[in-house]
């Protein structure tokens, strides 16, 4: 699965870095490097809803960097078990 | 080959005045680029206004296309006459070096300027022209990439009277020095600043006379071409993505939503990069064929308080300053100042809808004013900048 990360101006000055940082060493911590591949991406035209982060090509709202652990375990986190338990 | 030439000057003031009496001018031109150099009689405001009013109307008179006499007899008649010596008086060198490599020289009563050709010191032909009483030298000669002309006020030459050297430093002496300290490529911001050093250090830090040294080195010109921001209507997406890329020369994107378009309009992937060279700089972007991309309004502020900054700690820091970082706004800092001889912004003026909301400060007019300032730096620091709005 590939999860995407805007790094865009107005996604940056939200804290687009620490979301990157806090997803890395979730995955790292899971041992899910092989099931997610985590991309930076450039404005998605959804400034307003949060930093903007899509799941496989489906967005997540209201993300935050306070709230990046509890997005990763609840929208990253079953999919890419579910990769992985499937394999 | 086009050239560009890369100029800088410096000037000691005479020690216990305030304004120097050595004035230097620059005219960057489309098709070629001058340099006049005036020395006032005397030293302090009075000289000052000599060497100036020579200098400005040298400058000015010549950008317009007039000739050497007409120019002479205008500041004949306009330098106010010295009170004490019953004189209107000013040395002056006049340089004008063409993008072609053509190459006409002016000299009245100035040290005579040096020419270096492929790293050696050369003889340029001079013819001796009287006009209204005073000689004048004159020189027409072609030029390569590479060469360097040097010249300087006759404060140099007097460097050290009276104190360290009985004769000061003289002239062929500062030959030999030049010709020892010049190394193949250096550049004229650290021979000027060489000079001047050695100079300081006869005069013992108390100048005996204004000093001035102003070097031109000439250089393959090498543009750079900036897309920055969406156009208004976005018919026009595709003109200025064509005009970015098929220009000559380094090409850099700057801005999320002008890569995506770049990326559109070519059909090639655009690459974000997830690693952070620096946690306050957003991360930058690969795109075949564009040299360099990144985010925009972030990037470029940073960039600009780093331009300042070398701006303002003025040539002694010119030096040490290495722009090795990694990050978006040095590695944009370091194409500008090092890489590029001229910039040319093509700026799209949509809003970004990125910026409408509370949590991010930067309105249209704020980025607008940024890149104006930018290129103000920019020119300050000897490029040539042209802005275009779409």
């Amino acid at each position: 699965m590939v999860v995407s990360v805007c790094v865009g101006s107005s996604c940056h000055m939200k804290g687009s870095y620490q979301v990157i940082k806090t997803f890395q060493e979730l995955i790292k911590k899971n041992q899910l490097e092989d099931f997610v591949e985590l991309k930076a991406s450039f404005c998605m035209g959804r400034c307003l809803t949060g930093i903007s982060v899509m799941v496989d090509d489906k967005p997540v709202d209201n993300v935050g960097f306070v709230n990046a652990e509890s997005v990763f375990y609840e929208h990253i986190f079953p999919l890419a078990e579910a990769q992985k338990s499937g394999q | 080959m086009e050239l560009y030439i890369d100029a800088v000057y410096e000037s000691l003031h005479k020690y216990g005045e305030e304004l120097c009496g050595d004035k230097v001018e620059f005219v960057r031109a489309d098709d070629y680029f001058l340099a006049v150099l005036a020395d006032g009689l005397g030293s302090g405001v009075k000289a000052n206004i000599l060497s100036t009013l020579t200098s400005k109307i040298i400058a000015t008179m010549f950008a317009s296309g007039a000739q050497l006499e007409e120019t002479l007899e205008t500041i004949a008649s306009t330098l106010p006459v010295c009170s004490e010596r019953g004189l209107a008086y000013s040395t002056f060198t006049i340089i004008k070096v063409g993008r072609d490599g053509k190459v006409y020289t002016a000299e009245f009563d100035n040290p005579d300027l040096l020419y270096f050709h492929r790293n050696q010191l050369t003889p340029i032909p001079r013819e001796t022209v009287e006009i209204g009483g005073k000689t004048i030298h004159v020189s027409h000669f072609e030029a390569e990439s590479s060469d360097m002309i040097i010249t300087f006020s006759d404060g140099v030459v007097h460097a050290g009277v009276g104190r360290l050297l009985d004769l000061g430093w003289q002239y062929d002496n500062i030959v030999n020095y030049v010709v020892e300290n010049l190394e193949p490529n250096m550049s004229p911001r650290v021979i000027t600043k060489k000079l001047l050093a050695a100079v300081n250090t006869l005069y013992m830090q108390k100048c005996g006379d204004d000093s001035t040294v102003c070097a031109l080195a000439l250089k393959p010109s090498r543009p750079a071409t900036v897309m920055v921001g969406p156009p208004v209507n976005g018919e026009m997406d595709k003109i200025v993505v064509d005009k970015l890329m098929y220009s000559r020369g380094l090409k850099v994107v700057c801005g999320g939503t002008t890569s995506q378009i770049v990326s559109r309009v070519t059909g090639r992937e655009l690459k974000v990069q997830i690693d952070y060279e620096n946690p306050a700089v957003p991360p930058i972007a690969t795109l075949p064929g564009v040299d360099l991309v990144t985010e925009g309004v972030l990037t470029l502020g940073k960039a600009l308080d780093i331009i300042k900054g070398i701006n303002d700690a003025g040539a002694d820091s010119l030096e040490s300053y290495t722009l090795s970082k990694k990050d978006g706004a040095s590695r944009i800092t370091k194409l500008l100042l090092e890489d590029a001889t001229e910039v040319r912004f093509l700026v799209g003026r949509a809003l970004n809808p990125a910026h409408q909301n509370p949590g991010m400060p930067v309105s249209l007019g704020l980025k607008l004013n940024l890149i104006k300032e930018l290129a103000a730096e920019l020119e300050r620091t000897g490029k040539k900048v042209t802005v275009e709005y779409f």
